[in-house]
């Protein structure tokens, strides 16, 4: 009988690619002054797909990124840009590697999509490498899941130098007395929580929310009206009318309320 | 040809000025969550209903911290975040131009300060977290006394409170006992 294996042992960790001294100063040389266009090829490291169609959705006409010379080519021989999609799954490692060998020097690799930043909602799964990072060495992140077309354009535009990133990592420490302030103080807690719920089940959690909140910020202005009044005024005043129903729905149950009834 | 003409007239440029003008984005666009630490009370709520686990929670005993933090490289901008929050500390923004050459640039963080069970001393919840619930209920309350009720129940922790449970059950049996000699 063999000796324990351990699985660990039978798995390759990757080890991540550096780059030649020489080669990082030609792409220096490269970014500082870049005057021609730049030919892109898109690796899919195991990407659902997503990915692949806003990139060529930035290609069409309407947000046209070839105006800037960026063009999708069909082999990474011709390719400046490398775009790795995907969160890079075991069978796709070789392949992406091979992609990346065969793009002639300086290029530039380019992480797109949550999954290739970071493996995005695929990042815990045994079968992924989670992130191109894992495997070469890469300049520019676009997350997104998937990234828009401008954001996809502001993207290249990092990686080609042209535009400053806008992101900076930031921490916040909390201060001496630092206090959450209470939405709505001027209104009964139990009246709020339950016209909160009614909204949510009417419109759901996020446009609940905004309907919700409009309708307390009526109930809570200082104003010489009655609040009754103020309340049909919203309900009437309102074109849509699912918004209106629910702004009846909510009146109904604040008038309920305040006489002491069961919502 | 003078149709094809005049139709490319009437059509006008389609494409987009961006980026050399900024972009029009849709009015329900799922762009960057902004969080806004003053207003967070870190209940760690989001931390359970993000899906990719882009935003996380880390409690440190030693130095008494709470270290939230969210990777924007990790996340799908699918808005749970926004719905989970109580206190509406974080919302997604408009805001799509997230690329970066620093993968350490998609990190933010905040730090919070844990509160201490007055009867042990061992760190409870965040202090924010406890401030904001006792602030509730206080303002909720009927009386001093509920007050003072509600104030020992949210800044004990669960086993100082059933040790005072089993204190109080204990005197209320002396008690009965007595009564029946």
């Amino acid at each position: 009988m063999s000796a324990f294996i351990s699985p660990n042992d039978l798995t390759v960790q990757p080890g991540g690619l550096s780059m030649a001294a020489d080669v990082a100063r030609m792409k220096g040389s490269l970014l500082n002054n870049i005057r021609r266009s730049a030919y892109v090829y898109r690796v899919d490291c195991g990407g659902c797909n997503g990915c692949e169609i806003e990139i060529f959705a930035a290609i069409t006409p309407l947000f046209d990124a070839e105006r800037f010379g960026i063009k999708v080519v069909a082999s990474p021989r011709h390719a400046d840009i490398l775009l790795f999609t995907g969160a890079v799954t075991r069978s796709m490692r070789m392949p992406a590697l091979r992609a990346y060998e065969a793009a002639p020097d300086p290029k530039i690799v380019v992480s797109y999509g949550a999954c290739g930043c970071s493996g995005g909602i695929f990042h815990d799964l045994y079968c992924v490498w989670g992130g191109t990072d894992k495997i070469v060495p890469v300049d520019v992140y676009i997350p997104g899941c998937p990234p828009t077309p401008p954001a996809t354009i502001y993207g290249f535009a990092v990686a080609l130098g042209l535009l400053e990133q806008k992101l900076k990592a930031e921490t916040h420490v909390e201060a001496e007395g630092e206090a959450a302030p209470l939405a709505h103080p001027s209104i009964p807690y139990d009246l709020r929580v339950q016209l909160e719920r009614q909204a949510r089940q009417m419109a759901g959690y996020r446009q609940g929310r905004t309907i919700v909140e409009e309708f307390l910020s009526v109930l809570e202005a200082r104003d010489a009206t009655p609040v009754e009044r103020r309340i049909a005024k919203l309900a009437g005043g309102e074109g849509d009318p699912r918004r209106a129903e629910i702004f009846a729905e909510l009146a109904g149950t604040f008038s309920r309320m305040l006489t002491g009834g069961t919502p | 040809m003078l149709k094809l003409l005049r139709e490319v007239f009437r059509t006008g440029e389609a494409t987009h000025k961006y980026p050399f003008a900024p972009l029009e984005v849709a009015k329900d666009f799922r762009g960057k969550p902004e969080h806004n630490a003053v207003s967070c009370i870190a209940c760690a709520a989001c931390t359970i209903a993000c899906p990719p686990n882009a935003i996380s929670m880390e409690t440190d005993v030693a130095a008494g911290t709470r270290t939230w933090s969210i990777s924007y490289g990790r996340c799908i901008f699918c808005g749970r975040c926004e719905e989970a929050c109580p206190t509406g500390a974080i919302a997604l923004s408009p805001d799509f131009e997230l690329a970066v050459a620093r993968k350490e640039d998609l990190t933010k963080r905040a730090v919070f300060s844990l509160a201490a069970c007055p009867s042990c001393g061992e760190p409870l919840a965040a202090a924010k977290e406890v401030a904001y619930v006792l602030d509730i209920l206080t303002r909720s309350a009927a009386s001093p006394e509920e007050a003072e009720r509600a104030r020992f129940l949210v800044s004990t922790c669960p086993a100082c409170k059933r040790k005072h449970d089993v204190e109080q059950l204990a005197r209320i049996g002396v008690e009965r006992q007595m009564e029946n000699r």
